[in-house]
């Protein structure tokens, strides 16, 4: 029944611009969605990339690109978020967790011709880290913090290199397979100079080959790769910043494989001219509580907005089942860390009620950010003004105020304080140690220039965190974090509400294509008909 | 009252002004409806279709009544973009009053500063101050008002600079009173009209604009519905569920064109121009409407004889009877002189001819008109143009008004004579400037090249004359060639069309108000009143002894050429109106002679051989006349 | 003339300084901060303070004003910091395919709208006119961000007659059919409000003009009716229709920016949207001088082209 009354709307929007459309047609009809040659990959992107120097960005969009053209010293073994060898071809650390020594793969060249070698290395840290680097200057470099545990990069010998840290730092390994550790070509660096992020060169799968402002990115196959030659000729990365337009594009065949698929347009590609990849990755949407004033300074009242939020109805309907129920902060695709025995909240109004008539608040006044989109923010102003309805539903009375991204990071980073009760946020990470590091301890309240911007605070939880972080057995992390997460998710400074599954659209003529964990495009395998 | 029932007319405009008052009807009871909860969500039961469930127009993507929210939005929408239009009204009337009545180096400032906001493509500048004052609807008006306030001030500033000098100004200001006091009293009133004007015409584009703020998601913030955040809202299920965004398109689209029809409607009925009768263009031939038999030719001889002709403006439900039943002819070689007061119908009969009466108004309802034996009311279009110009040529009054005033007068000439004969460029050219010299115009290859605006009104009438005479044409009807030029410069022009008759043989209609031109150039005359020919005869005859009061009336109004000072006797009162004719003779109620008998019945125009008169107490006893 | 042209470009010449100002202001008052925009979440207090200082964002105000002023009257318009790329370069690529959108569009609007006002003036109250006014009267009321979406639902996606969007096909594509193909539908989305806005005008500038003396000259001349209409009386009605053209342009740049979002045009105006919700101030401040310059530049334009039309123009 439903399909047939939705034929009859299109058929009728259809109808209404026919006559537009005879006007038209007698002007150009030129036959649109010729189907793109084979060994021709075009991916429809989310956005212009901003650079193509895997040092200067941070953006997911961007990633998708670098992830091809370069390679770390290691990376995530394919379907997991555990390391294996890349340019490394082992490595090993001190018994104090302070040296790591790599041994290098031997005959790697850049795509530019110069050799890898360990004073590539050498020169790829120091560009990031050291202020008075020849090629500190062709920065910024913003996710340089992920390491700032090293203290030095010492060359040992052409295929030896070894890094000193400051103190054990647990997520080392993991930030190297992160797109900030990806090795450029120094002396590509050396000749563009701050043009080097529009003239990339890496030793990955593809070479860069031309970039047209918001138009394209191409990048044509590497034959001499180290790990076998990709299947494809030719990926073209295309932006398209509208979601809808990128969906119209794919069903029009402008594009073969699409990223970020909204969820209400999951149901056109159903059938068999496309197929649908998911992939849950480490992220997690939660709404930051203001756990230092306001009706959310209580404990019960936090948990009570647990209760309230209907988060089954907002992954299966809002998101379209794009996404799962989060239990606690800690998403499970960290699969060796994550609490297995965690239940999320169930949605039971009636225990949100008891809750906030038992901490003598039947009706708070919560203010609520809100942001119009951003990095893994999925459909924020959907949700958001779905929450808003639940928790009503129990006797909030909530107020919405919107924010595009970036007004919304300058509110909300420097802590909710004064402001709001309540913000939208979502984090991606590589690593369980990164999130509740930054957002959870209470030496990262914003004024001592971390993301806790709840201002949560429970000394039990830091000393798990900063033990963590300093262990080098991944089963003493592993039991480290999921204590972390039970006391975490009872002291509710979130409310906890989907860890996303990322998705993707190709076409039938695309083959052998899956979807990382790490939410990186990695296209070497794919097959192009 | 007048405005309301001007409105009312325009029946577009009365259609818009019903739907916007149920559009804003609906928006003003949505809260006493029985809708649902507009915010209330319901995820399980989204992207309902239209009827689905008890959702007339189906869910949203988060099961929220599409209805409730459309109406909801609808209130929002339309309470902004009047706010917007009021408050950009408010504050660019402020500015350009300030700016137009002041002038000077406050006006200078404050215009400098208006072209320099209205160099920003509006959307950016929308965009910046939204950015700066952060999303919402509040500030989206604000925007919206701010980028539309230098489009009224400028509109506004150049009324008031018009005002600012008028007489009732000057005298406010003499007899003391403050600035304020002036623009609040004399200013304002005056320019509240093109406010009113600029925006009702305004309105729709302003709802449109806060709708793309909202599309873009800088307008209101959830749940708040309004239009175009609706609209933005659902343009990520566009493909899969159309309807949600056609419900909110469709309504955007009803309230701003129903604005617009209306806004339209307000214009038409405020301005002036407007106001006094459509705005009409004619059509390229006079309507013919003929009722009745259409009269024979009858004798021979004539090139042009116009019978029984009728010819009459239709505006709105009256009728002006311009024309009553005109009989004229005019022989090769001949000058016939049509002569009376403006409003008397000559130059509406003048016109019929070549079916040139600007229609609407006009038609032609009776009668004939026979050039060279052949009737032209009624002819196909492409005969008459034919004939226009090449067999029948027209000299106009005021030449510099009907010169085109953006071509070269040899441009022109050149034109009018190719349109008739396929010779080339440079032929014609050459004729055209042997035209010029013909018509005595000094250094014809130079002036040739000149605008209309660039000579003086004796050579623009001599190059209007030139312009008939370019085919050679058989009849030439000269509408009151002379009437704007001095009396020197009329005399040349005369003596000019009196040669080139006698040279070339051409027949002349020659239609004046003044005897004295009728005396030099015509052999006959027939004297025209309210439409109807009330004399006619010999010149000489006429003149020596006219029969008809109204004639000898007329005559008595021209100086005498070379008898010194005469007294001018103005004739007493005004020519009839022509929609309310009464029976009988219509110069009777200016007329001393009048009887009873002259109120009552038709009144034939009889007479021996020549001469005839249309009365029944003539000042003389008709002759037969000599010319 | 070219004394006219001169002093008219001299007279541009403190607009654009004010437009600079504006500008300049505008963005400092602008909340949010670029270097958030730069790192994202993982802005922290000093790694923006830091970056405020790589960006020159810590001197005064006005200094920065004359700073960036001095800059760009050397040429230099400084360098976007969301890009990396030199400002001048971006929005040169960038004001280039807003040229070809919206000069089609407004080459498109000028003629449709232009004929389609003097078709329904000629055949006034006939039934050309009435479809006309009621065609027009459909456009001037229609979000053209609506018409766009639909337009791509219908004839991209159901019909596939045009592609959905951008500026030529991703691979191998940029030859002439494509880009004009790729044309088609945003150029028509953005000139159908113009469109109207210009058949309204030009109607009832023809009506007036139709009624002129010396309208009724050339008819009493001969002339044939279509030569009346679309020489005679077009040509003087023209006199009143440029100066409205000239402020279309002004809303045809407007309405490409959502269009430009709709189907994904590589244009200026998206840019500057974009750059505006990054606070890339010198992309936003740049672009927007140089948007605006252009449009003086093409007022200026208008008007010689109004003094070349009628001669009665002193100049």
């Amino acid at each position: 029944m439903k399909q047939g009354i939705l034929n009859w709307t299109r058929r009728g929007v259809l109808g209404a611009g026919t006559a537009l459309g005879l006007a038209m047609s007698l002007g150009l009809a030129g036959q649109a969605g010729a189907q793109t040659p084979p060994g021709v990959l075009i991916v429809g992107q989310i956005a212009e990339p901003k650079a193509l120097d895997p040092a200067a960005v941070t953006a997911v969009n961007d990633f998708r690109i670098l992830m091809n053209v370069y390679d770390g010293l290691v990376r995530y073994k394919s379907g997991t978020l555990e390391v294996e060898p890349a340019l490394a071809e082992s490595w090993e650390i001190s018994e104090d967790g302070t040296t790591y020594t790599f041994k290098l793969r031997e005959g790697v060249s850049f795509h530019d011709g110069s050799a890898f070698d360990a004073e590539a290395v050498k020169f790829n840290f120091d560009r990031m880290l050291k202020e008075d680097h020849p090629y500190h200057d062709t920065g910024p470099f913003p996710l340089a913090f992920f390491f700032s545990s090293v203290e030095e990069v010492t060359v040992v010998d052409p295929l030896t290199v070894e890094f000193q840290l400051n103190a054990p730092y647990a997520p080392f390994l993991s930030n190297l397979a992160y797109p900030t550790g990806l090795i450029v070509s120094p002396s590509a660096v050396e000749e563009y100079g701050a043009d080097y992020d529009r003239h990339p060169s890496g030793t990955g799968p593809f070479t860069f080959a031309e970039w047209e402002s918001n138009t394209h990115v191409i990048l044509n196959a590497n034959a001499d790769y180290w790990d076998g030659a990709p299947e494809l000729e030719t990926v073209v990365f295309r932006p398209i910043t509208d979601a809808n337009t990128r969906t119209a594009e794919m069903l029009a065949g402008g594009i073969d494989l699409m990223v970020e698929v909204p969820p209400v347009a999951l149901s056109e590609f159903e059938g068999d001219d496309f197929t649908v990849v998911e992939q849950a990755g480490p992220h997690v949407w939660f709404l930051i509580l203001n756990a230092k004033e306001g009706p959310f300074a209580e404990k019960a009242v936090r948990q009570a907005a647990n209760y309230a939020v209907n988060k089954t109805a907002l992954v299966e309907n809002v998101l379209e089942g794009t996404a799962d129920v989060a239990a606690g902060p800690t998403p499970p695709a960290f699969a060796w860390a994550y609490n297995e025995s965690l239940e999320p909240y169930p949605y039971d109004p009636e225990k949100a009620k008891e809750l906030l008539a038992e901490a003598g608040m039947e009706a708070p006044e919560v203010t609520f950010y809100v942001t119009e989109g951003g990095s893994g923010m999925l459909d924020p102003v959907a949700m958001g003004t779905a929450i808003q309805a639940d928790l009503e539903a129990v006797g909030f009375d909530v107020t919405i105020e919107t924010y595009e991204w970036n007004t919304f990071l300058g509110e909300v980073n420097p802590g909710l304080e004064g402001k709001a009760d309540m913000a939208e946020m979502a984090w991606m990470t590589n690593d369980p140690d990164t999130l509740p590091y930054l957002a959870l301890r209470t030496d990262a309240w914003p004024d001592k220039g971390g993301f806790n911007s709840g201002y949560y605070s429970n000394p039990e939880v830091d000393e798990l965190l900063e033990k963590a972080r300093v262990s080098t057995s991944q089963e003493e992390r592993a039991s480290l974090y999921q204590e972390m997460q039970a006391i975490v998710q009872e002291d509710a400074p979130w409310v906890f509400v989907a860890n996303w599954k990322q998705n993707a659209v190709t076409s039938s003529a695309v083959e052998d294509f899956a979807l990382e964990p790490s939410f990186f495009l990695l296209l070497k395998d794919v097959v192009k008909n | 009252m007048q405005f309301l029932s001007l409105l009312l007319r325009n029946r577009l405009a009365a259609a818009g002004g019903v739907v916007l008052s149920l559009v804003l009807l609906l928006a003003l009871v949505t809260p006493l409806l029985p809708l649902a909860n507009p915010d209330v969500t319901d995820t399980a039961n989204r992207f309902l279709m239209p009827g689905e469930q008890g959702h007339w127009l189906g869910t949203d993507h988060l099961g929220r009544d599409l209805l409730a929210r459309l109406l909801h939005g609808t209130r929002l929408s339309l309470a902004v973009g009047f706010a917007a239009a009021f408050f950009a009204a408010f504050f660019g009337a402020a500015i350009g009053i300030i700016a137009g009545y002041f002038g000077g180096r406050t006006d200078n400032l404050i215009m400098r500063g208006v072209d320099m906001l209205m160099a920003f493509p509006y959307i950016l500048l929308a965009l910046a101050i939204v950015a700066a004052l952060g999303p919402g609807l509040t500030n989206a008006l604000i925007a919206v008002a701010a980028v539309n306030v230098p489009f009224f001030a400028r509109n506004i500033r150049g009324v008031t600079v018009g005002l600012a000098h008028k007489e009732f100004v000057d005298a406010a200001r003499l007899a003391g009173l403050g600035h304020t006091r002036i623009i609040l009293t004399e200013i304002l009133p005056n320019v509240i009209p093109v406010i009113v004007i600029a925006m009702s015409t305004t309105i729709g584009w302003m709802i449109l604009e806060t709708a793309g703020l909202s599309f873009l998601g800088l307008g209101s913030q959830p749940p708040q519905a309004d239009l175009g955040s609706m609209l933005g809202e659902a343009r990520g299920a566009l493909i899969t569920n159309p309807h949600t965004s056609v419900v909110p398109g469709a309504m955007i689209l009803v309230i701003v064109m129903s604005i617009n029809l209306l806004g339209d409607g307000v214009r038409d009925a405020l301005d002036p121009r407007l106001r006094s009768g459509a705005l009409t263009r004619p059509m390229p031939a006079t309507r013919v409407e003929r009722k009745g038999t259409i009269p024979a030719e009858g004798e021979g001889g004539a090139v042009l004889n116009l019978r029984q002709l009728q010819t009459q403006f239709h505006v709105k439900n009256r009728i002006y009877k311009a024309v009553g039943g005109v009989d004229l002819k005019v022989a090769p070689g001949e000058c016939l002189g049509v002569i009376g007061e403006s409003g008397s119908g000559k130059s509406v009969t003048a016109l019929s001819v070549m079916g040139l009466v600007a229609s609407p108004p006009g038609v032609i309802t009776g009668g004939a008109v026979y050039f060279q034996g052949q009737d032209l009311v009624g002819a196909p279009y492409e005969r008459l143009r034919a004939l226009r110009g090449d067999k029948v040529a027209y000299i106009f009054q005021d030449p510099l008004a009907t010169l085109h005033p953006l071509y070269k007068v040899g441009d022109q000439l050149v034109e009018a004579i190719r349109v008739h004969h396929p010779v080339s460029r440079s032929e014609a050219r050459a004729r055209a400037v042997a035209l010029l010299k013909q018509v005595r115009i000094p250094n014809a290859e130079s002036r040739i090249d000149s605008y209309p605006h660039e000579m003086s009104g004796g050579m623009r009438q001599r190059v209007g004359i030139a312009m008939a005479l370019a085919n050679d044409p058989e009849v030439i009807i000269a509408d009151e060639p002379t009437t704007a030029l001095d009396v020197t410069v009329q005399a040349q022009i005369l003596s000019l069309l009196d040669d080139l008759r006698r040279e070339r043989g051409l027949a002349i209609i020659f239609i004046t108000h003044d005897f004295g031109v009728v005396a030099q150039l015509c052999d006959r005359v027939a004297v025209m009143y309210a439409g109807r020919i009330v004399e006619t005869g010999p010149t000489a005859a006429v003149l020596r002894a006219p029969a008809h009061p109204y004639t000898s009336r007329l005559i008595a109004c021209v100086p005498e050429l070379g008898g010194g000072r005469r007294r001018l006797e103005a004739i007493p009162g005004l020519p009839p109106a022509v929609d309310r004719l009464e029976p009988g003779c219509a110069f009777a109620p200016r007329c001393l002679k009048a009887s009873a008998a002259c109120r009552e019945g038709d009144i034939a125009l009889e007479g021996p051989g020549a001469r005839a008169v249309r009365c029944i107490h003539p000042e003389a006893e008709l002759e037969e006349g000599v010319a | 003339m070219t004394g006219y042209i001169l002093k008219r470009l001299l007279s541009a010449v403190p607009v654009l300084l004010g437009i600079t100002v504006i500008v300049f202001l505008i963005m400092a008052m602008i909340p949010g901060d670029p270097a958030l925009a730069i790192l994202g979440a993982y802005a922290t207090p000093e790694n923006v303070a830091k970056i405020n200082r790589d960006l020159g964002l810590d001197a005064p105000l006005v200094a920065r004003y004359f700073i960036w002023l001095g800059n760009m009257l050397t040429g230099d318009f400084g360098t976007s910091f969301s890009l990396n790329r030199p400002v001048i370069d971006e929005v040169l690529d960038r004001f280039s395919a807003t040229l070809l959108l919206a000069g089609t569009s407004f080459v498109l609007c000028s003629v449709l709208g232009i004929a389609a006002g003097v078709i329904s003036a000629a055949k006034q109250y006939g039934w050309a006119d009435k479809g006309i006014t009621f065609a027009v009267l459909l456009g001037i009321s229609i979000p053209s961000f609506f018409l766009g979406m639909m337009m791509i639902l219908i004839f991209a996606v159901e019909l596939r007659w045009f592609p959905v969007s951008g500026m030529k096909m991703a691979y191998g594509g940029g030859g002439f059919a494509d880009v004009a193909n790729h044309l088609v539908m945003p150029a028509f989305a953005l000139a159908v409000v113009a469109t109207g806005v210009v058949a309204r005008l030009s109607r009832s500038a023809m009506l007036e003009v139709l009624r002129q003396d010396f309208i009724r000259t050339a008819r009493a001349k001969g002339v044939r009716e279509g030569r009346v209409v679309w020489g005679h009386a077009l040509r003087a009605a023209m006199v009143s229709i440029i100066p409205v053209l000239g402020i279309q342009a002004g809303f045809v740049l407007s309405g490409a920016v959502y269009i430009e979002m709709v189907f994904q045009w590589p244009g200026v105006g998206r840019m500057l949207v974009d750059a505006i919700l990054k606070r890339d101030i010198l992309l936003v401040q740049g672009g927007v001088v140089f948007v605006a310059a252009c449009y003086v530049l093409f007022n200026i334009a208008v008007d010689v082209a109004q003094s070349l039309l009628d001669p009665r123009i002193k100049t």
